[in-house]
């Protein structure tokens, strides 16, 4: 699904990641751990197609170089990021904004789009899964939220995609006990064989809820360490920095 | 609240008179007197001609009349233009030969000009109505290549850089009180950084008005050449007396690339007595150039005094990636009037600018930020951060914000804010809860609205300004 | 240049007039000619430079102009609605079927007040020396309006090179209560100005919700001084879409009498092709607990400039005022301009005053967010521009009414972004 091999990133001249490699197959889910400032949220920017970065390395999804694809064509091939700080977007109303998007991706994958009853029904369906008030599709993007709507309104968006690479970047920061559980519910709900996820997260707490596959630990913009998800309990006790 | 009015006769420490014998120049505004100014400071024929050319487009300029605060008007032929003391005539050749009551009064004021006592880190040119008395720390300096010197002396001895930069940031055709100050100005500060040096101490002029019916016109000139930086502080007082002196000055600032210049103010001229009766008028004109690409000049204000301040130190962005920086704290009490601002003129790719201003107003004062944020068509990413608050304390004074902004192209941004209100009913309950009487929580909260501003103050001045802030509102609050 | 010193028999022929009224016109005509046009060297014109445009668009400004033949109005049906019709600044027609007729007054406009002070807007000197129509609306004490009430402003093709010049008066009685849809409608192909002078009255605990809609672009060159007097109690809700045009300035007076009165102002507009508009606002707090709010919204593409003057001023009697004023602008062209000079000037201490300001380009990170959606540049500005503007038409209340105005500026932004 993913294969990325000695991603060196700069911006503003400054170093970011240094030879990353990371190999995802359909499926399975990987978490990348690490401390402020490894590096993490830069990775999870240069997969959505941010601009800003100086790239080398390569960067292969279903076998294509990413490279020269903009930000919307990843996205309607399937890429989808949930922000760790989801952008407010004022006087776009949720609900236009989750049909224009999903009817894009549609489109772009040879589906008829939907209209607005079919469109309605869906939503309505994956925001209860979600146990989301249905109020706030008809409020304006992200503004007013609260952080654990803003991150219940991400997932809501993937189970609406149904991308094949999902990539959550500190989906669980400042997210209470209960709004974990929800969005862990989300995702685990969505993994099948054919999808993949990425995870990344500071603290081990989310994967006591979503179980990985692999976890990987950056630091320094390298990964310096991988293995199953008993890493994620041994990081949990010593910390970053007994890692070495 | 409560208001009470303050006896600024009391608490204005630096009200006193000098008594000395003085030499002045014939009193008006002629040639006569400019040429008297000119001969007094044995200055070069090209000098005089520069005076005479401000002179002559001063007789068909007129006085500017946009701002805010109306003044009575001046009398240009009841004023002296130069006023020295005698005994700076024949200049002093060391500081043992200066006046004893000269270094008193600077004593008196707390900036020790002899060897023993000079403030550590600060290099200092004292100007005492139209003379420079003294400059400390100049071996030091001149060792490094750094010129500080009066201005007069500047024209003698290095022509080629005051013929050079003098008049290029303000012009001699600028407005009414820049072209008079270009006519008659007496003494002043000049300071050449050379090439890729820093500056090892924090350079600063100390201004004292001290003869009576004398307008002071100091001018200014700081040049940093390429990869230089440094920072320059002034601090000005004058003894109370019940008539308007005028105070016109001129301070220019031309960074070339990579240089940068900062500029910091502490302005406590003498505001007035409490019913408005007396005072300074500070009309002044200062203005930066970023000339080179990569440049950045910073203004720093602290306004407490003077009874009419009306000034809006500038920077003209020209130089591509340039950075202009404006931080203000104005403060007027009883019948205090204050007109302050900045103009940020974005001409350069990738410029930047930011204004931050605190106005704070008592008793019957009068308070205005007045600026302009001009990004030029040409000026592509650049971008602009105002913000603007005014705190009044009771009903009988006035805050008053008028900005101008324009955005002529669509890669730039520009942001703007600003609030008006009166101290923070809760924030003072939670003071005196904990112990602190009404004006002890008044300073401390108008301190921390202001904070941002003081931050950039070199450390040797903060102290001084966050007293100056307590003191210039005490018993405007009961 | 062209001369546009008006000569005072052009007085006479508008009508037959008592010695004062002709004094008033007089003395106005004079401060008219004195001045010209307004440039950009008078204050409140600092951005507006209406004598350098006037000269460039026009070769004349007919005074006169012949009783235009009745125009086919082509009536909103998307709500059931009273109506005014006004051809070129004349009341033409009306009907009231909704309401208790005798709650209402309408008639043409009929000046009788001849202030000695001197205005210092010369297009408002220019109006008081030639205004001839107009409408004098009043809702009598104690009547809530059932039905909205259009007003259908209509500008005829044969207009050409003239200069309209019109009075209206608006009185809300006592706790009475009248929403409004001020709809322009221009059929005219060549160039005019239209003049307006406006004057509105709300009495005590009176409402009165307006909505300005310009239907579309138009050859008009538009000016509108109107001063609002507010007592207490009172509330006006104002929102205001113009189309763009080739000159366009609202100049809005509020004046806050009353305690507890309330003004609240918001518009919205996309202009574009060297278009110019200006919206100048000076909202007087006059009493104390009064609320003020303003929020003005510009999208500025190719050559198009964008003006926003307000002032909030506070007198020292003011105290507990809350005012707010936020002006954004979206600069889409290279060629694009948008000034500001958002003003406060306050005496009074216990009060909330702000104002914000900002102007630049799309949100970047709103971009990025929204083509991680799979939505192209070009869609991602677009619904970011909708976006905009929507949430000021999110605010006005009624269903009907708002979907209407959504519409109208739907149809308005497609025809600009086919253009881009």
């Amino acid at each position: 699904m993913l294969e990325i091999k000695n991603l060196n990133a700069s911006i503003n001249n400054k170093e970011i990641l240094k030879g990353l490699n990371i190999s995802i197959k359909p499926g399975e889910l990987h978490a990348i751990m690490g401390p402020n400032g490894s590096g993490k949220s830069t990775l999870a920017n240069i997969l959505s197609g941010k601009e800003g970065y100086k790239i080398s390395g390569e960067l292969m999804y279903q076998g294509k170089n990413l490279n020269e694809i903009s930000i919307d064509e990843r996205a309607q091939k399937g890429i989808f990021l949930a922000f760790q700080y989801p952008t407010e977007i004022p006087g776009v109303n949720t609900s236009n904004f989750l049909r224009t998007s999903l009817n894009k991706v549609r489109k772009a994958q040879g589906k008829k789009e939907l209209d607005a009853l079919s469109f309605l029904k869906i939503v309505k369906e994956k925001s209860n899964e979600l146990g989301m008030d249905e109020k706030m599709l008809s409020r304006q993007l992200n503004v007013g939220f609260s952080g654990g709507e803003k991150k219940k309104n991400e997932i809501l968006q993937m189970k609406i995609l149904d991308p094949n690479l999902v990539i959550l970047d500190e989906t669980d920061s400042g997210l209470d006990i209960d709004a974990l559980k929800i969005v862990a519910d989300g995702v685990n709900s969505s993994r099948n064989n054919e999808k993949s996820f990425l995870v990344i997260t500071h603290y081990q707490r989310l994967l006591n809820f979503i179980k990985p596959d692999f976890v990987h630990v950056l630091s320094d913009g390298k990964i310096i360490k991988s293995g199953t998800k008993e890493l994620a309990m041994e990081l949990e006790k010593t910390g970053y920095k007994g890692i070495n | 609240m409560k208001n009470q009015n303050i006896n600024y006769n009391q608490d204005y420490k630096y009200g006193f008179t000098t008594d000395i014998e003085n030499i002045k120049a014939p009193k008006g505004l002629s040639e006569k007197t400019i040429k008297f100014i000119s001969k007094v400071k044995k200055e070069p024929k090209w000098m005089l001609e520069w005076r005479l050319k401000a002179f002559n487009r001063l007789k068909v300029s007129k006085e500017p009349n946009w701002q805010k605060p109306k003044f009575p008007k001046i009398d240009y032929q009841d004023l002296y233009y130069y006023s020295a003391p005698k005994s700076m005539k024949d200049k002093p050749k060391s500081l043992d030969e200066v006046d004893p009551k000269l270094i008193e009064t600077y004593n008196k004021l707390g900036i020790p000009l002899n060897e023993q006592k000079k403030l550590s880190g600060v290099a200092v040119d004292a100007v005492f109505d139209s003379v420079s008395v003294a400059t400390t720390f100049k071996d030091e300096l001149t060792k490094k290549g750094i010129i500080f010197c009066p201005i007069s002396e500047a024209i003698q001895k290095h022509p080629d850089l005051v013929k050079k930069y003098l008049g290029s940031v303000i012009p001699i055709s600028d407005h009414y009180f820049a072209t008079l100050n270009s006519a008659v100005f007496t003494d002043g500060s000049f300071v050449y950084i050379p090439p890729n040096t820093r500056c090892p101490m924090e350079l600063s002029t100390y201004f004292r008005i001290n003869a009576s019916e004398t307008g002071q016109f100091e001018r200014t000139l700081i040049i940093a050449d390429k990869g230089s930086y440094v920072s320059y502080l002034e601090g000005c007082t004058a003894p109370m007396r019940d008539e308007n002196q005028l105070h016109a000055a001129n301070v220019e600032l031309i960074a070339l690339d990579d240089a940068e210049i900062k500029y910091s103010t502490v302005q406590n001229w003498y505001p007035g007595d409490k019913n408005g009766v007396g005072g300074i008028y500070n009309f002044v004109t200062k203005r930066g150039a970023c000339r080179g690409k990569n440049s950045k000049i910073s203004w720093t204000q602290v306004e407490t005094g003077s009874a009419i301040t009306w000034k809006y130190p500038s920077c003209i962005l020209q130089g591509d990636n340039s950075i202009g920086e404006f931080y203000s704290i104005a403060i007027t009490n009883n019948y205090q009037k204050a007109d302050t601002g900045t103009k940020m003129i974005h001409l350069g790719k990738n410029t930047k600018s930011k204004i931050i201003s605190k106005g704070i107003s008592a008793g019957k004062a009068d308070n205005t930020y007045r600026g302009l944020v001009d990004i030029g068509r040409k000026a592509l990413n650049s971008r602009n951060y105002t913000q603007c608050d005014s705190l009044l304390m009771g009903n009988k004074c006035g805050a008053h914000t008028v900005p101008y902004i324009r955005n002529k192209n669509s890669s730039s941004t520009i942001e703007h804010e600003a609030t008006t209100s009166k101290i923070n009913e809760d924030q003072l309950f939670y003071c005196n809860q904990r112990g602190l009487n009404q004006e002890e929580a008044v300073s401390l909260i108008v301190n921390g609205f202001c904070k941002e501003v003081l931050q950039q103050l070199p450390m040797e001045f903060a102290v001084e300004a966050q007293k100056l802030v307590g003191i210039s509102l005490e018993g405007s609050v009961g | 240049m062209l001369n546009f010193k008006i000569n005072s028999s052009e007085i006479d022929k508008i009508g037959n007039f008592t010695k004062e009224e002709k004094n008033f016109r007089l003395k106005n005509l004079n401060y008219f000619n004195d001045n010209g046009f307004p440039n950009k060297k008078d204050e409140d014109w600092k951005f507006s430079d209406l004598k350098t445009i006037i000269s460039k668009n026009f070769t004349k400004l007919d005074i006169q102009f012949a009783k235009s033949k009745k125009e086919k109005v082509d009536f909103i049906k998307d709500f059931e609605h009273n109506y005014i019709i006004i051809t070129n600044g004349e009341l033409s027609a009306s009907d009231f079927r909704y309401e208790e007729k005798n709650k209402i007054n309408l008639e043409s406009f009929v000046n009788d007040n001849y202030s000695n002070e001197k205005e210092n807007n010369p297009l408002i000197n220019l109006n008081h020396a030639l205004s001839n129509k107009g409408y004098y609306l009043e809702v009598k004490d104690n009547y809530k309006f059932k039905k909205i009430l259009v007003i259908y402003y209509l500008f005829t093709e044969d207009l050409d090179e003239n200069i309209l010049n019109s009075k209206n008066k608006i009185r809300i009685g006592k706790n009475s209560e009248l929403h409004l849809l001020e709809y322009l409608v221009n059929s005219s192909k060549q160039n005019f100005f239209n003049n307006v002078y406006e004057d509105v009255v709300l009495e005590n605990s009176a409402t009165l919700k307006n909505i300005y809609l310009q239907n579309n672009k138009s050859s008009g060159y538009f000016h509108k001084y109107s001063v609002n007097k507010l007592f207490t109690g009172s509330n006006y809700t104002s929102f205001i879409f113009p189309a763009g045009l080739k000159f366009n300035k609202l100049d809005l007076e509020f004046n806050l009498e009353g305690e507890r009165s309330e003004c609240n102002l918001q518009s919205a507009s996309f202009i574009d092709n060297s278009e110019h508009q200006e919206i100048k606002t000076r909202v007087n707090h006059l009493s104390p607990n009064c609320k003020s709010h303003q929020k003005v919204k510009n999208v500025l593409n190719t050559e198009a400039k964008g003006v926003y003057q307000g002032k909030i001023f506070v007198k020292d009697v003011a105290q507990k005022t809350d005012a707010y004023q936020l002006s954004k602008a979206i600069l889409l062209s290279e060629s694009s301009e948008f000034n500001s000079k958002p003003e406060l000037e306050i005496y009074a201490d216990d009060v909330k005053c702000s104002h914000g300001s900002t102007s630049g380009n799309l949100d970047k990170d709103s971009i990025y967010y929204l083509m991680t959606r799979g939505l192209s540049q070009k869609e991602s500005s677009k619904l970011l521009i909708n976006g905009f503007l929507n949430e000021v038409v999110d605010s006005i209340k009624s269903n009907s009414i708002r979907n209407f105005i959504k519409t109208k500026l739907q149809t308005q932004l497609q025809n600009e972004h086919k253009k881009h």
